[in-house]
């Protein structure tokens, strides 16, 4: 591909100077174009060819392996950030806050409900699953109060099994 | 000369990490790329430097080539790994080194055969100023366009036409 070839020179310094000029112009580009042609720049020795090519080959690799490197520690990153978001959750439900739930259920509530156009069908999906968090809300205040007569600690296990199961179950959706 | 949908193809080789693709878009243009440094620089060994180090570029900007022009972003990237090197205060000095030895030698070589006229376009080029003498090694290696050319320095065509003109110009007079 020569773009060269699809100018026209003399249309192009015409645009500049008068049709005169313009013809003078393009014969001195033409007549000093034509000096360098005759004055070849020496070639690249072919050691230097081949060694640039073996440099190439041996970066390529490299590169793939960087780019695999990458991946793997951007999949690295993902999975600690899962581990301490996991981590932190289950340290909150283990604690006595005042008011657990709010924050959490906001954050696993599933994309699909917030992305999905079908008002109607998500609508009746956001009330179920409100009454059910509402329902273990209820439930951890009862704990906190002391009104469960239950074992806690299996009666907290249950709690999460429940949170874990609703969690799956709007995922799946 | 290969016709541009080789190119392509070759390109898309070269962004998959082919080295056979990239073989030989050094072949195709391992030749002017080298001119273009050897004119600007006047020294062997500097052209291969800064030619293997244009190749090095290559490999890692490949991927951020969009299309349009391959030989206006190649010589993009030409243009300045050549302005990095003026940049470079040990390189710089390494090139009024060069250019010291080439004054000290110039009548010497006005006088040698064979190479003559090889030295001679050398010797010339070194006398005009550095953006002519980059904008007509430019044009005659790249074979890019005025509308290119401007487009890639970034100023007016009509700008870009008139300095090239007067540069071809005063080569002229000076080689006769």
């Amino acid at each position: 591909m020569n773009s060269q070839n699809d100018e026209n020179l003399k249309e192009l310094f015409e645009r500049f100077l008068s049709a005169e000029q313009a013809e003078s112009g393009v014969e001195d580009i033409q007549k000093a174009e034509q000096i360098l042609r005759q004055h070849p720049a020496p070639e690249p020795d072919s050691m230097l060819i081949a060694n640039i090519k073996a440099e190439i080959a041996m970066r390529l690799p490299a590169k793939r392996t960087s780019t695999f490197t990458k991946i793997a520690y951007r999949v690295a990153y993902a999975a600690a950030a899962i581990m301490i978001i996991t981590a932190v959750s289950l340290r909150t439900f283990d604690m006595d806050a005042p008011e657990p739930g709010r924050v959490q259920y906001a954050s696993i509530m599933p994309t699909a409900i917030w992305e999905s156009d079908d008002i109607v069908t998500d609508d009746v999906d956001l009330a179920i699953f409100t009454i059910e968090i509402e329902q273990i809300e209820d439930e951890l205040r009862s704990l906190q109060s002391g009104e469960y007569i239950s074992d806690s600690d299996s009666s907290l296990s249950e709690l999460e099994m429940e949170l874990v199961a609703i969690n799956n179950d709007f995922w799946k959706e | 000369m290969v016709n541009s949908d080789d190119l392509a193809q070759l390109i898309i080789g070269c962004k998959s990490s082919d080295s056979k693709c990239f073989s030989q878009i050094v072949d195709m243009y391992a030749s002017r790329l080298y001119g273009y440094f050897y004119r600007l620089t006047g020294n062997k060994d500097l052209s291969d430097e800064l030619l293997s180090e244009l190749f090095v570029k290559l490999v890692e900007k490949i991927a951020s080539y969009k299309g349009g022009s391959f030989e206006g972003w190649l010589f993009r990237i030409a243009s300045n790994i050549f302005h990095d090197y003026l940049r470079s205060k040990q390189r710089r000095k390494k090139l009024l080194d060069v250019h010291k030895e080439q004054i000290e030698s110039e009548i010497t070589e006005q006088n040698k055969s064979g190479n003559e006229q090889i030295d001679l376009l050398e010797i010339q080029l070194k006398r005009m100023d550095a953006d002519t003498r980059e904008l007509i090694m430019l044009r005659f290696y790249s074979q890019l366009s005025f509308k290119e050319i401007a487009k890639m320095r970034s100023e007016p065509i009509g700008t870009t036409l008139a300095k090239l003109h007067r540069g071809l110009k005063k080569l002229r007079e000076l080689m006769q």
